[in-house]
């Protein structure tokens, strides 16, 4: 009897809780006695299982559409309600629903990251389920959007707490990305070529200035112009022909131009300060046009010192300042300021400030500025889009190596500057600074125009003041050109 | 017996800005109850404290409660949809939790709990099987001790107080399949030199268990052959409460010493009807009854939402948990459990109890002193032996860490299995 009992006891498996305290090992799975609890059994069918809770995410998904309602009655049996509201799915319509849940979930991030209740873990989160979304490479222009974006919040999440946001910013638009350290020469030139034929941006605010500068040095025979950031030196080539090419007029005045130079490691790729001259110097010989380069270097923290300067009596001053151009770098604030007071110490005739056209941020607080450079973004995208329709590699070629960088640091300089006040334009600054704004002249509009007709017409420009044109896509305002002279110089008097 | 969890006034020392759990009368009077999550750092029950970087599952939830509670429809809407988005059964913990209780908050704010419920009932049922049901529970009670814990103090108590009796007739209210029983029939052939006979009526409630006790029956009856038990078992199903049991109905006879089980039983009464419920035991002359539940409060803060929500919310958040911790990483069973909860989730967080006189088991869970309160109306209670916490004791070391046992003072019966120094199982022996 008792060897039954023992024999039988090892068969059994109840997690081992005997109240005896032999130790029951696992166990064999013999039928024999029709007592074996531990045969395996089929798995569960999860398919089964699931059908109530996908119509009920599908539910919520129908939540956010305009029809909400619609989804609240047909939940509760209302069938007849249901049937005529249902939204129709087609294709564009799925595309918007998945582009409003992206922003949806931008903006909950980004809200999750500084708002009243913060929670880095909730952003985390969030930026998880973003990234599973979305793609830099494929999809559509708001899927790529919205991965930029994904990457600066998440920059975001990482350096906050640390000091590392400042870092993002840096002089090179690469500097703390991951893949923007290896940006091939070959690609930045290519990004750059393709910039230019796609979309009017860069043309834009090189022939506004450039105009108000032939416009304003008619009857000089020395010209000096003060570059804040040269780049490849491509907005003086186009003066240059256009002083070569003056009709009915003096002949071309010697140009002398200063470029602006930063110490220090800024980005190399587009060449140095050095070779943008011999091209330029080569160039002007080329097409016989007098000409002369220098260099200025600003101080080690980026302040601009007009001592530094070498002028030369009786030549008219020009002061250029190209900002936000999209293949252009971030400059610190303190450093464009004191370019810009340079300008008002030297007296000079003339200031050409291209910068960024800001939208109306609210009450300017990170989640206002965030809406915005989205907002923002989102038209670059949709311009280049309307540029080259089917060409999506070039654009992405463009997204990857220009937009994608300016996003990553834009987003951690408004990260930073939250809770101050309300960001100000240059323009509103060299304004309260006694910069008199000078008319932009009739041809100087028409000029514009007729590059933007050259393009897409869903670009427009505007005269939003009498020293201003700005340039916008569809609804939305991008770049700003605007004209100045210096507070106590009476050139234009 | 050594305390594991802090005394209130210690709780209030190293916490100052908690705010002690509930306002039930009961827990002002004794110092040494075991208090619930507050005495855990980990534990984010609190509603008022900022969580910096707290789990941002709970935080969302418990948001969205109170906008449900506030009907503030654009933040229900806000809460809901970015649930939806980052909620998932399958992810971590954080993701189920936010699965399960997003679909409850979904069903509560659209008022449709109770087809909901219904529904997943209904799933439930067809791929209910003998098999699977088994396979579910066996792995559970190899992984924790979470039922295993009630099984062993039950039989512990039942074999001591029985002790020396010749016709056993165990009524046995629970949906445990029977997994507790081959162990206690064992004990009944081998302690005693006369095997006493044993009458064992099941009382079944939910439904879905039904299907299969006719199998189990037959096993049953099958392995106390084997152990050479004289042995009779019935099953009583289709109640439409507990109340309605009877001597009669449960065949109890005269010369019998009854023994009453409730494993997770009365929970699943009314709130309303528990008293009677316990009446009807009395009324059964049983030698001992032991109760069983699972320690959370469900039916104190049944009228307000947002507190009913936090208590389902901490009890859940422990018991998902738990589950990771004590199953492999993939595990079917883990799963089906978890599924098992959303349904006492939207039960609980989004059925109208009036509404829903057929709708199943009310699944209101009452913490052990909320039972003692009701029990000791028309019981005493009965200390565990040592023999029976020795038991206990070595049940749990055979389990991964973080288990123990926690014995209150003596005035109060009933015992408690911790995990993690949270009291999840209660236990309790009495007699009439």
């Amino acid at each position: 009897m008792d060897m039954v009992v023992d024999d039988v006891l090892t068969e059994l498996e109840f997690s081992g809780y005997s109240t005896t305290s032999t130790t029951t090992t696992t166990v064999t799975t013999d039928d024999e006695y029709g007592c074996t609890w531990n045969d395996w059994s089929p798995v569960v069918d999860w398919d089964e299982l699931s059908g109530p809770h996908d119509d009920f995410h599908d539910l919520i998904e129908l939540m956010i559409d305009d029809n909400s309602t619609a989804a609240y009655h047909h939940h509760v049996g209302n069938a007849e309600a249901a049937e005529e509201d249902a939204p129709e799915m087609g294709v564009a319509a799925a595309e918007d629903s998945k582009g409003l849940r992206l922003v949806h979930l931008l903006m909950a991030a980004a809200e999750a990251l500084t708002g009243a209740t913060k929670s880095r873990e909730l952003a985390r989160v969030i930026l998880v389920r973003l990234k599973e979304l979305v793609s830099p490479h494929d999809g559509t222009n708001m899927e790529r959007l919205a991965a930029h974006f994904t990457e600066g919040l998440q920059g975001l999440l990482e350096g906050a707490g640390g000091g590392h946001n400042k870092h993002m910013l840096g002089t090179g638009s690469h500097h703390h990305h991951h893949h923007h350290d290896d940006h091939h020469q070959t690609d930045v030139i290519a990004a750059f070529q393709l910039l230019q034929d796609m979309s009017p941006y860069v043309k834009f605010g090189h022939f506004t200035a450039n105009q108000a500068i032939l416009e304003a040095v008619t009857h000089d025979r020395r010209v000096h112009i003060v570059d804040y950031d040269i780049m490849e030196g491509i907005q003086w080539a186009s003066l240059m022909q256009a002083l070569v090419s003056r009709k009915d007029g003096p002949p071309a005045p010697h140009l002398r131009i200063t470029a602006v130079s930063r110490g220090g490691s800024g980005r190399r790729f587009i060449g140095t300060v050095q070779e943008t001259g011999r091209r330029l110097t080569a160039f002007a010989a080329s097409i016989g046009q007098p000409f002369s380069f220098h260099q200025c270097k600003l101080d080690s923290d980026e302040t601009f010192r007009p001592s530094a300067l070498k002028l030369v009596r009786g030549e008219a001053l020009v002061f250029n300042c190209m900002l936000h151009l999209p293949h252009f770098n971030y400059r610190a604030p303190e450093s464009v300021a004191s370019f810009l007071c340079g300008a008002k110490a030297l007296n000079s005739r003339l200031v050409t400030l291209v910068e960024e056209e800001v939208g109306p941020t609210g009450d300017g607080g990170f989640m206002g500025q965030f809406m915005d450079s989205l907002h923002h973004y989102s038209a670059v995208y949709d311009s280049l889009e309307a540029g080259f329709p089917m060409q999506g590699r070039a654009r992405a070629l463009v997204e990857r190596v220009f937009l994608g960088p300016r996003i990553f640091g834009a987003l951690a300089r408004i990260y930073l500057a939250r809770g101050d006040e309300e960001r100000h334009s240059w323009g509103e600054w060299l304004a309260v600074s006694g910069f008199r704004p000078l008319s932009v002249s009739f041809a100087n509009h028409c000029q514009a125009k007729l590059l933007l007709g050259l393009f897409n017409d869903g670009y427009r420009v505007e005269e939003l003041a009498n020293n201003r044109l700005v340039l916008g896509w569809k609804s939305r305002r991008l770049l700003s050109a605007s004209i100045w002279t210096s507070p106590d110089c009476d050139f234009f008097n | 017996m050594e305390r594991t969890l802090f005394s209130q006034s210690e709780t209030h020392f190293l916490h100052p800005n908690l705010h002690v759990n509930g306002h039930d009368p009961n827990m002002q009077s004794t110092n040494n109850q075991p208090q619930s999550s507050h005495t855990s750092t980990s534990r984010s029950s609190d509603s008022g404290e900022p969580t910096g970087d707290g789990k941002w599952a709970s935080r969302i939830l418990r948001e969205c409660a109170r906008a449900i509670s506030n009907e503030d429809s654009g933040q229900i809407h806000n809460l809901l949809w970015m649930l939806n988005e980052l909620a998932s059964p399958y992810g971590d913990c954080d993701q189920k939790l936010a699965s399960y209780f997003l679909q409850a908050l979904f069903c509560k704010a659209t008022e449709s709990g109770q087809r909901c419920y219904k529904t997943l009932i209904s799933v439930a049922e067809k791929s209910h099987s003998f098999d699977s049901a088994r396979k579910l529970i066996l792995k559970f009670q190899e992984v924790s001790p979470w039922t295993t814990f009630g099984h062993v103090a039950s039989n512990g108590a039942i074999l001591e107080a029985l002790e020396g009796e010749t016709k056993l007739h165990i009524i046995d209210i629970s949906n445990t399949l029977c997994t507790q029983w081959p162990t206690f029939l064992e004990a009944l052939a081998t302690r005693n030199d006369e095997t006493p006979r044993l009458k064992l009526t099941v009382v079944v409630t939910a439904s879905i268990v039904r299907s299969v006790m006719k199998e189990i029956a037959q096993r049953m009856e099958k392995f106390a052959r084997l152990m050479g038990v004289p042995f009779e078992f019935n099953v009583i199903s289709g109640l439409n409460h507990l109340g309605e049991l009877t001597k009669e109905g449960l065949g109890v006879q005269e010369d019998e010493a009854i023994a009453v089980n409730c494993i997770g039983a009365l929970r699943r009464v009314e709130v309303e009807e528990r008293e009677a419920v316990i009446r009807m035991l009395q009324s059964l002359h049983p030698r001992v009854v032991t109760i069983v539940e699972e320690e959370a409060d469900f039916s104190s803060s049944r009228n307000d939402f947002v507190k009913c929500f936090e208590e389902c919310l901490r009890f859940y958040t422990l018991y998902f948990e738990m589950l990771e911790d004590s199953f492999p990483p993939t595990s079917n069973e883990r799963l089906m459990l978890e599924r098992e909860c959303s349904r006492s989730i939207v039960r609980v967080l989004a059925c109208d109890d009036e509404q829903n006189g057929n709708v199943g088991d009310c699944e209101r869970r009452e913490r052990g002193i909320q039972w003692i309160e009701r029990l000791k109306e028309a019981f005493s209670p009965i200390s565990f032996s040592d023999d029976v916490v020795d038991d206990v004791k070595a049940l749990l070391k055979r389990y991964k860490a973080g288990w123990a046992l926690v014995l209150p003072k003596e005035d109060d019966p009933g015992t408690y299995l911790t995990w993690k120094e949270e009291p999840v199982v209660w236990a309790s022996a009495w007699k009439p």
